[in-house]
């Protein structure tokens, strides 16, 4: 019995490790490039799970930068116009954007999945002209520099609490009902009419607490950079989140987006090194397109994790069939 | 009354938004889905001609076909290669999102790598200017709105007096009683996917001349296009026309008087005609 | 006692009336029976009734409150519940988690108790649960409880759907061609659980093909044809009018 059961828990063992280690990487290397490549891994992990929660509910927010710009503003704006201490401007931070999104996704889920699409792309444009003209609040294309609020390795540590906090929060939603009641509307929302499942409702909570969480994401990297300007959070902001939420797999909503974010944000390390401009459109676009046509329909790479402890220990003990 | 000039470009834009929409509510009235790369086959269609005509030296109207062409058949290898293997029922719509968009950034990125970033002027193509009394427009704008009109004029006789028209409309309006009629709606999707292509191919060639060419020049158009479908209504062609009309305009018109809050009004006259309206000017309610 | 009424029902689609001033008045606790030819808008009725189309003209009126103009999860919620023509589940879910997801009307509570899994919520999930094995048992669905919905055999998938419908504790239940595809003992016993559900107390209006069904089943009949009624009575005598023959002319009677 022993033997058999080592066999299933070594891949948890190994991830737990990795946790583990993640959480005392600081102890090993203060080095700025280090830790800041982890944070932003981290970032992105938050914004690629916001963008899997709403399609969840089968909806594509083509925005999510909207809300990543709208939470760093906020809390930019509150502290060097407003002289607010970190804290306060960052939950604010999350509730100005949930409150938007609360506002805009009524109108803009009524209107059907494609027009949803539509609207939130417009939103995150609208959110970075408002970002660039509306000089006398945010300083215009010059930006608004922020003083971080910690030293590089509680940054560090911040992200990490708030990706943690995140992930279990949309893991515990993912498990229970809220979860259910997103996937059947994605899935057949005539027969979840039928049963008395109200659908604009469901589908606007699950994109105000995407926004929410990603409002606080972007409040926390506008103070970690330093600065906030309206080049931060545009198009390919928005389209990275859904690219890691795709390539991590689709039917996984937090270790997904978490190993697509590691992934593309790594990749886009490399690939900043080369001095071609347009390869990383490119290769990310291909990345995607291969992940959607030659891996199985809703997997990713997170599967791909599965099936290679599958595969490492190749289970010849097939469940025998139950008597009855 | 603003000036002539904003007039006659809001009529040049509306022709090239109108022609985008028209193409992507095509496409969306057969397959159900929409094609987010349809901007970057505009791209597509640009740079086609640019080469014809600076590098082969073909005149331009005849670039103008060749591009149509191509791209056309561009279209129908993305049809059948990415978005069928692709479009699964049920969730399908979210897959073939996912994999357009990305394809979308694929050609951007593709058509940077190859062609460049840099801006390429295509001014040779129709040169001068016809004078009108108190203003000129150049012969190209000219050619643009004439272009639209006959892609309009058309399209409406083949939709409505050809037998592959008659094809379109009963697939786009009941596709499983299309296809007990012997109508093979696979075959249908590819070659109304290549039309529709085709239009924007052809759109970004025809206005070529007028601006640059980049790779970067179909995202505007692209959005047009999308806010074009839904304030005219997602299935319905008289809105694509209707609304890139709307758009044409308003991009070009309110600017003059509202600078750049006239983005924000956009956004927000659409948001307003969705509260009212969620199904847009024309189209048909949500509910089945 | 009227549950259910229908006045000057009408609804278009483009320039065909699918239902053509339709009046009905359905009594608490009977089985009205809803026949007619293809395309004479049983189905589209089921459909206005439970809020999916918004009728063009008329109202209906569920206990003497309007309920035309409401969505279908409002609907629901007021105590009408529906089934579908074609066999509908949440794919890949068993038959087991589809009831639990259709229980959602029976928990009234509030998303923070959900997410946090309250007591209360346990406690409702409980008498859930036992609700679940009930109908289970009454639709003779027990041994498939943990097999995929979407996996059933065609006659068993026809069933689950009115297990589906009954998740919602209606008052009143738009049962669509339950029978369809069934062989002769299939529908024998699907006729035995409709009416052991009529005798919980559970109005039904019944849409049938199947004329011995209808009148085995049917406490009262009415006949649609191009979207009018053309006949209402009691089952049998209507069955005998000449211009109900008429309209089924070529299809198949008892």
């Amino acid at each position: 019995m022993k033997l058999g059961n080592y066999k299933k828990l070594l891949p948890k063992i190994v991830v737990g490790l990795v946790i583990a280690l993640i959480f005392i990487i600081p102890v090993f290397t203060t080095s700025l490039v280090t830790l800041s490549k982890f944070i932003v891994i981290g970032f992105w992990a938050i914004a690629a799970m916001g963008f899997m929660l709403i399609m969840r509910t089968g909806q594509i927010s083509l925005g999510q930068a909207a809300f990543m710009g709208l939470g760093g503003y906020t809390s930019a704006v509150l502290m060097i116009k407003l002289g607010w201490p970190f804290w306060p401007g960052f939950l604010l931070a999350g509730i100005v954007a949930g409150v938007v999104a609360l506002a805009v996704g009524v109108v803009a889920v009524r209107a059907g999945p494609i027009a949803f699409s539509i609207i939130t792309l417009a939103l995150a444009e609208i959110m970075r002209i408002l970002a660039v003209e509306w000089e006398p609040v945010t300083n215009g294309i010059k930006g608004l520099v922020v003083t971080p609020p910690f030293p590089i390795y509680l940054d560090y540590y911040f992200i990490l609490i708030l990706v943690t906090i995140t992930a279990l929060v949309f893991w515990q939603i993912d498990r229970g009902r809220l979860g259910s009641l997103f996937r059947v509307i994605a899935v057949n929302p005539t027969l979840a009419e039928s049963e008395g499942i109200p659908l604009t409702k469901y589908k606007v909570i699950a994109f105000t607490i995407a926004a929410v969480f990603t409002g606080f994401a972007g409040s926390f990297y506008a103070h970690f950079l330093g600065v906030m300007s309206p080049y931060m959070f545009g198009l390919w902001q928005s389209i990275q989140a859904l690219m890691m939420g795709i390539v991590g797999g689709i039917s996984s909503l937090v270790a997904g987006p978490i190993i697509g974010s590691v992934i593309l944000n790594t990749l886009n390390d490399l690939l900043s090194r080369l001095p071609i401009y347009s390869i990383k459109p490119t290769l990310f676009g291909a990345i995607v397109l291969l992940v959607l046509l030659f891996l199985p329909k809703g997997t990713g790479l997170i599967d791909l994790w599965r099936m290679f402890w599958n595969k490492v220990f190749r289970e010849k003990s097939v469940t025998v069939a139950s008597p009855n | 009354m603003p000036p002539v000039e904003l007039i006659v470009n809001g009529l040049v834009q509306s022709c090239i938004y109108m022609t985008m929409a028209f193409g992507m509510v095509l496409v969306f009235s057969i397959l159900g889905i929409l094609n987010w790369t349809h901007g970057q086959f505009y791209m597509l269609g640009a740079f086609v001609v640019y080469y014809a005509v600076t590098a082969a030296g073909i005149p331009f109207p005849l670039s103008i076909l060749i591009a149509g062409a191509v791209i056309g058949g561009l279209g129908m290898l993305v049809e059948k290669y990415v978005i069928e293997r692709v479009n699964v029922p049920g969730l399908g719509l979210l897959y073939v999102t996912g994999a357009t968009i990305a394809l979308n950034f694929f050609f951007e990125g593709g058509a940077g790598m190859v062609f460049g970033l840099d801006d390429k002027g295509l001014y040779s193509a129709l040169p001068g200017v016809l004078e009108l009394g108190s203003f000129n427009i150049t012969y190209q704008k000219i050619a643009v709105i004439a272009f639209t009109l006959i892609v309009m004029i058309t399209m409406y006789v083949v939709l409505n007096f050809t037998k592959i028209g008659l094809a379109i409309r009963a697939a786009a309006q009941e596709p499983s009683a299309a296809s007990l009629y012997g109508i093979k709606v696979g075959r249908l999707s590819i070659i109304v996917m290549g039309i529709g292509c085709a239009l924007a191919g052809m759109a970004g060639a025809i206005i070529a001349p007028v601006y640059m060419v980049n790779p970067f020049i179909g995202a505007l158009p692209l959005m047009m296009a999308l806010l074009a479908i839904i304030i005219g209504g997602i299935g319905s062609l008289t809105g694509a026309i209707v609304g890139g009309l709307i758009l044409g305009f308003f991009t070009s018109i309110v600017p003059y008087y509202l600078g750049y809050i006239s983005e924000i009004a956009l956004f927000v006259t659409v948001i307003v005609i969705l509260l009212v309206r969620p199904q847009g000017l024309f189209g048909v309610a949500i509910r089945r | 006692m009227s549950l259910l009424e229908l006045k000057g029902v009408t609804k278009f689609f483009g320039k065909l009336a699918a239902v053509d001033d339709i009046d009905l008045d359905v009594q608490k606790g009977e089985v009205l029976g809803i026949c007619g030819p293809n395309g004479s808008g049983k189905t589209t009725l089921i459909n206005v009734i439970s809020g999916y189309y918004k009728p063009n003209r008329g109202a209906i009126y569920l206990e003497g409150k309007k309920i035309s103009g409401l969505r279908p999860d409002q609907v629901a919620a007021r105590g009408i519940a529906r089934t579908f023509q074609a066999n509908m589940c949440f794919h890949r879910a068993t038959v087991l988690q589809n009831m639990f997801v259709g229980s959602f009307l029976q928990y009234k509570t509030n998303e923070w108790q959900a997410f946090f899994e309250t007591k209360t919520y346990k406690e409702r999930r409980k008498t859930i649960v036992a609700k679940v094995m009930d109908i289970l048992e009454l639709l003779n669905l027990a041994r498939d409880a943990n097999v995929p919905a979407v996996d059933l055999p065609h006659g068993h998938q026809r069933i689950f759907g009115i297990a589906m419908a009954l998740m919602t504790n209606p008052s009143l239940l738009l049962l669509d061609e339950p029978t369809t595809g069934m062989n002769h003992g299939e529908a024998t016993l699907v006729v035995e659980q409709i009416r052991k559900i009529n005798e919980r107390g559970i109005t039904v209006i019944l849409i049938e093909h199947n004329m011995k069904v209808l009148l085995d089943l049917a406490t009262r009949a009415v006949v649609l044809n191009f979207g009018t009624k053309i006949a209402e009575g009691k089952p049998r005598e209507v069955m005998k009018k000449q211009d109900v023959i008429a309209a089924y002319l070529g299809t198949e009677t008892v």
